[in-house]
């Protein structure tokens, strides 16, 4: 096998997780409404019944990282609890490739799978921003905290998708992590506002905390990337997300050894 | 001398530490080009066997080889030689369609586009799914599923293939074309065929070996013909007599069953003078025979014989 043959079916995987994505287009649609309107009636309660212009873009940056760990997390999760729910998650194991290329192909396919949702939410924001007169600065720097999240959040992915070989009924997890990180992540209150320890746990372990942060940094507060105003510089908002996906990579290589061992890959 | 298309060494299986082991230091050689019928009762350990064997669980001791290349040790290698059909699962994505599955299966075992493409179009033409190739798989009928399956697990021209249960839930035709089907891939293409099945007139007429599993260990492992001749050395018959008569002291073997309007005298027997001694018994007593049947044990009879053999010894 050549390295052809692994850009061939990690393409293979992402096509595939694309074509589930299209096959459920209904649902798509329903979610690319559903979270702009959450994101609108977030602000509104923040707002005490006002679309504040002071809260609209703080909040949205927040909603659009949140939108994504959603989505990506979700959809990763539900794509292997589906496969070994029907049994075909076997037949995928029954390849001369490594599973790190399914693996990777996976995770990529729910990043992309989770642009769409998130993409609704900053399309509602933007529109709100500059309706209520607000500037909506846009610096292509941004793009590091975004990837930064993105990284983060597959390595996040990468555990809870490893537990779900083992131990499959575990939906409770992804869903309560995500409500987690909607109040630790930073994403409605910034990190500064909060106690030290708080901030300082949110900082190490949530995927999408120092994205965030670095993000209103750069668009509200007009920081440039290198000279980040709060949280832990440039430095951590890089290796962070490196870090989570090592772990990730470590723990879903373990799990799945446990449930080859257990035989848990087919069992429901 | 050929090196095997399958080759079981050893295998043993404990799920949890001190516990009976599912696989006991089975071992098992399977010849290239043989369809190999692989029965056992249920939790006899054809299931860890078969999944051993496709890399989906690890063995606690002993090895699996396909093509001389070990499961564990070199498993890229090993599972280019494999493609399987397991039981109970969609095996296929429901959500895609029918070229779509098998594009999907045929470039992860590592085909090219180009490769994967030409084989989908022989083997859907084969299984007269080209006409709906573009609908999801989803919505076919179980038979049409099952071809989808077995094609999937085709995609890639493996020397090896693994039934499990290829023609649970079809329905007549369904089920003939399936057969015909595993039948065509030994005979024509030279492949070799672990098949398990609960539906023992399948493995009657496809099956070159059958291996009986029980408690984890290989119980017999022969020729069909050989192992049905073993059994056929005694055979079966039925004396029917008219009405439900008291009965004389029946010869060794022979079992007496009330039946609507008649009573049936049943035994297996080496010898059949043994039924003329028979006859001549119930004559005396003035009975009415009504019919005398002979019958060779199925290989449902084999099994069943060598199943009940484990469950009493």
């Amino acid at each position: 096998m050549t390295t052809t043959h692994y850009a061939g079916a990690f393409g293979n995987e992402i096509g595939k997780g694309l074509r589930q994505l299209l096959s459920g287009g209904r649902e798509l649609a329903i979610q690319m409404l559903t979270f702009p309107v959450f994101y609108l009636l977030v602000v509104l309660f923040m707002g005490r019944g006002r679309l504040l212009p002071e809260l609209l873009l703080p909040t949205l940056l927040g909603m659009v990282a949140l939108t994504f760990i959603h989505e990506q997390v979700n959809r990763v999760f539900w794509s292997y609890q589906g496969d070994i729910q029907s049994g075909v998650l076997e037949q995928t194991y029954l390849t001369p490739l490594p599973s790190v290329v399914v693996v990777l192909g996976r995770q990529v396919a729910a990043a992309v799978s989770a642009l769409p949702t998130a993409a609704a939410v900053l399309a509602a924001g933007y529109l709100a921003v500059t309706v209520n007169d607000g500037g909506f600065p846009v610096t292509a720097g941004v793009l590091v905290p975004l990837a930064a999240i993105a990284v983060g959040t597959a390595g996040l992915s990468l555990v809870i998708c490893g537990l779900t070989l083992v131990y499959q009924r575990i939906e409770i997890i992804p869903q309560v992590s995500v409500a987690v990180y909607a109040v630790a992540g930073g994403t409605l209150v910034p990190l500064t506002a909060m106690p030290d320890w708080t901030a300082t746990a949110a900082r190490l372990l949530v995927p999408i905390a120092p994205g965030v942060e670095a993000m209103r940094d750069m668009v509200i507060g007009g920081d440039p990337l290198t000279a980040l105003g709060s949280g832990w510089g440039l430095g951590w908002l890089l290796l962070q997300p490196i870090l989570i996906l090592v772990i990730g990579v470590v723990l879903f290589a373990r799990l799945e050894r446990v449930a080859k061992k257990r035989g848990t890959l087919g069992r429901y | 001398m050929n090196t095997p298309a399958i080759e079981i060494t050893g295998l043993t299986k404990t799920y949890r530490p001190g516990g009976e082991p599912a696989v006991d230091d089975l071992s098992l050689t399977v010849e290239p080009g043989t369809v190999i019928g692989f029965l056992g009762p249920n939790g006899a350990g054809k299931t860890t066997t078969i999944k051993i064997a496709a890399g989906l669980l690890s063995a606690t001791a002993g090895t699996v080889r396909l093509n001389g290349h070990d499961v564990a040790a070199r498993r890229s290698a090993a599972m280019a030689q494999f493609g399987a059909v397991l039981e109970g699962s969609r095996n296929v994505y429901w959500t895609l369609t029918a070229w779509q599955n098998l594009i999907y299966f045929g470039r992860l075992k590592g085909m090219t586009r180009a490769a994967a493409r030409s084989r989908a179009t022989a083997l859907l033409t084969e299984l007269d799914l080209w006409e709906r190739r573009d609908d999801t798989v989803g919505g076919f009928s179980r038979g049409m599923q099952q071809k989808v399956a077995i094609a999937a697990a085709l995609i890639a021209d493996p020397a090896i293939v693994l039934l499990d249960e290829p023609t649970l839930g079809l329905d007549v035709a369904a089920t003939r074309t399936v057969k015909n089907w595993i039948a065509e891939l030994s005979n024509d293409r030279g492949k070799t065929v672990l098949l398990t099945t609960h539906q023992l007139d399948v493995v009657e007429e496809l099956c070159d070996r059958v291996a009986v599993i029980r408690a984890g260990r290989i119980a017999t492992d022969l020729p069909t013909g050989e192992l049905l001749a073993g059994f056929r050395l005694r055979d079966t018959y039925e004396v029917h007599v008219e009405g439900h008569p008291d009965l004389p002291v029946l010869p060794a073997g022979f079992t007496a069953t009330a039946e609507a309007d008649t009573t049936a005298i049943t035994g297996r027997v080496a010898d059949p003078r043994e039924v003329y001694d028979l006859i001549d018994l119930l004559r005396a007593r003035g009975l009415v025979l009504r019919s005398l049947t002979q019958s060779q044990p199925g290989i449902e009879d084999v099994f069943l014989t060598l199943v009940g053999d484990a469950r009493h010894g």
